[in-house]
């Protein structure tokens, strides 16, 4: 079984930024991890705290967090208030040791395709090594 | 510090009751939140008192909170802020709780003076319930000593106890016997006191050593319970052991003074799905909890309010399982008010933390990765 291990890693990419890089890196024919599943918000402080803890809890492996640098943002702050929220997460999941390291967040602009490539498969090696939530297989959650 | 010192006539509660009273006829307040004694005797309610005959049997220091005091002075202004003075008595807690609610635009403070007082905690309200004459005394005997050993678990560990945003505060600590002190913390609070003809220009070194002193036995104790508490909650195996008796009866979030919102998103649509997306999830894992949003309810309200949570522990009073849900979600907020450099209802003016932000702050918490991101670029150059 554990041979068969593909990690399920689920991406909250912004719209303007992460999501048009996301979409450049396909462009460019570069190499990114079939394991991440791309969800797209139009800002990265759309992204609510719950829908991370959804995720994990629905069995997900790894989730990524990408907006724009700090400064760029679209909408001016967004993404400052994801980096506030990002950590409000970490702390929550550190308080009950649910592994933090299965989340985080990235600066991914929209011409660095490279980077995101980069992280991308980074990330998703992390979480292969990390190995299956345990939350997966909790029937009383 | 300085404030005034009121010399206790009889006991403390006649004291208090009669500096109302005194308010009332000097013009300073029209009308006076505070706790009184339910007919049936073994609960208290928050009543607003503009008669001042209601006042005789009141209780400004109860020995439980069935309800939050936030929420009755949010029930109060939920319309409008409101035109009479009025003085309000309440725990520490709810003070900071009703700040916290200011912030977040769901109540008006305008012509409400707040008077709190230094706490020695409150008993279990299921405790309380089952004799309440026996634990009047054993509350009145620990209200004395100063001894939280039947105090609530939150209470024990609680060390914003005294002197919060408050106008007016009582100190009980470091006095001698037959007197207190009267803590003006605001220019409201100073006019409060010279309506009085008190001076409160005296030196408080006693009460502030005497606090300072219980803080710090507080913050031991608050660092035993919550390594103690920590091995029941740290894994997903043990977190799942003490949540999983959850009934979902969502009390905890009812009665919280900071979950606001009218309609709580686990309550909403967002959370119900058709029988076929149950089925599939339970083919997946062979099985599915119903009603099946236990554990991401607790997390999920706390990712939403861990910030303003002031740790008073009404949750776990409500809870009908016995959940130490009051001591969870404090050691969660202890940890992330830390890390954002916030405490509810510390000051007024002082902006809610998701809401505000600076330009350079947290990065260390975006290295993990950004720095093996780096390694791989210079590798590659």
């Amino acid at each position: 079984m554990n041979d068969e291990y593909t990690p399920r890693i689920v991406g909250f990419l912004c719209n303007w930024c992460s999501y048009t890089g996301a979409d450049l890196a396909g462009v460019s024919r570069l190499k990114v991890p079939p394991s991440l599943r791309i969800i797209r918000v139009m800002c990265s402080g759309r992204i609510d705290p719950l829908f991370v803890l959804k995720a994990f809890l629905k069995g997900i492996d790894g989730v990524m967090m990408m907006g724009c640098h700090p400064g760029e943002c679209h909408y001016q702050k967004g993404n400052y208030n994801a980096r506030r929220r990002f950590i409000l997460l970490q702390k929550i999941l550190e308080a009950f040791d649910l592994e933090p390291e299965r989340l985080g967040i990235w600066w991914v602009s929209a011409s660095e395709a490279t980077k995101y490539a980069k992280v991308t498969t980074e990330f998703a090696k992390e979480i292969e090594k990390i190995g299956p939530s345990p939350v997966a297989n909790e029937i009383f959650l | 510090m300085r404030g005034s010192v009121l010399p206790i006539e009889n006991n403390l509660e006649e004291t208090i009751l009669n500096f109302i009273k005194e308010a009332f006829d000097k013009k300073c307040i029209e009308a006076v939140i505070l706790p009184k004694r339910i007919p049936s005797g073994d609960s208290f309610a928050y009543l607003l008192i503009k008669d001042k005959s209601i006042l005789e049997g009141a209780s400004p220091f109860p020995p439980v909170i069935p309800v939050q005091g936030a929420k009755a002075i949010s029930s109060l202004t939920r319309q409008g802020s409101v035109k009479k003075k009025i003085l309000a008595i309440m725990h520490p807690c709810e003070i900071r709780a009703t700040i916290e609610l200011f912030k977040l635009k769901q109540t008006t403070l305008n012509n409400l003076i707040f008077m709190s007082y230094d706490c020695p905690g409150v008993l279990p309200l299921s405790d309380y319930l089952e004799n309440p004459d026996e634990n009047d005394q054993t509350f009145l005997a620990a209200q004395q000593k100063w001894d939280s050993k039947d105090m609530r678990p939150v209470c024990k560990i609680c060390t914003e106890f005294s002197a919060p945003a408050s106008d007016l505060h009582i100190g009980q600590l470091g006095t001698d016997e037959g007197k207190i002190f009267l803590i003006p913390n605001s220019s409201v609070g100073k006019e409060f006191l010279n309506a009085f003809g008190l001076n409160s220009d005296v030196p408080l070194d006693e009460w502030e050593a005497e606090v300072e002193k219980l803080k710090k036995e507080r913050e031991n104790n608050k660092k035993d319970a919550q390594e103690k508490l920590k091995t029941k909650v740290e894994g997903p195996e043990n977190l799942l052991e003490t949540l999983s008796s959850c009934i979902t009866c969502h009390n905890c979030m009812r009665v919280c003074p900071v979950c606001y919102c009218r309609q709580c998103y686990f309550d909403s649509d967002a959370f119900k799905f058709p029988p076929d997306n149950f089925i599939s999830k339970s083919e997946k894992k062979g099985s599915i909890r119903l009603p099946s949003d236990t554990l991401i309810f607790h997390l999920g309200r706390m990712s939403h309010m861990i910030h303003s949570c002031v740790s008073c522990g009404t949750c776990e009073d409500a809870c009908p399982m016995d959940i130490p849900i009051a001591q969870i979600f404090n050691l969660v907020a202890d940890k992330t008010q830390q890390v954002l450099d916030y405490k509810p209802g510390r000051n007024i003016e002082e902006p809610l933390p998701t809401v505000t932000y600076q330009e350079e702050e947290l990065q260390e918490f975006e290295k993990p990765y950004s720095e093996t991101y780096i390694k791989v670029e210079e590798t590659n150059v």
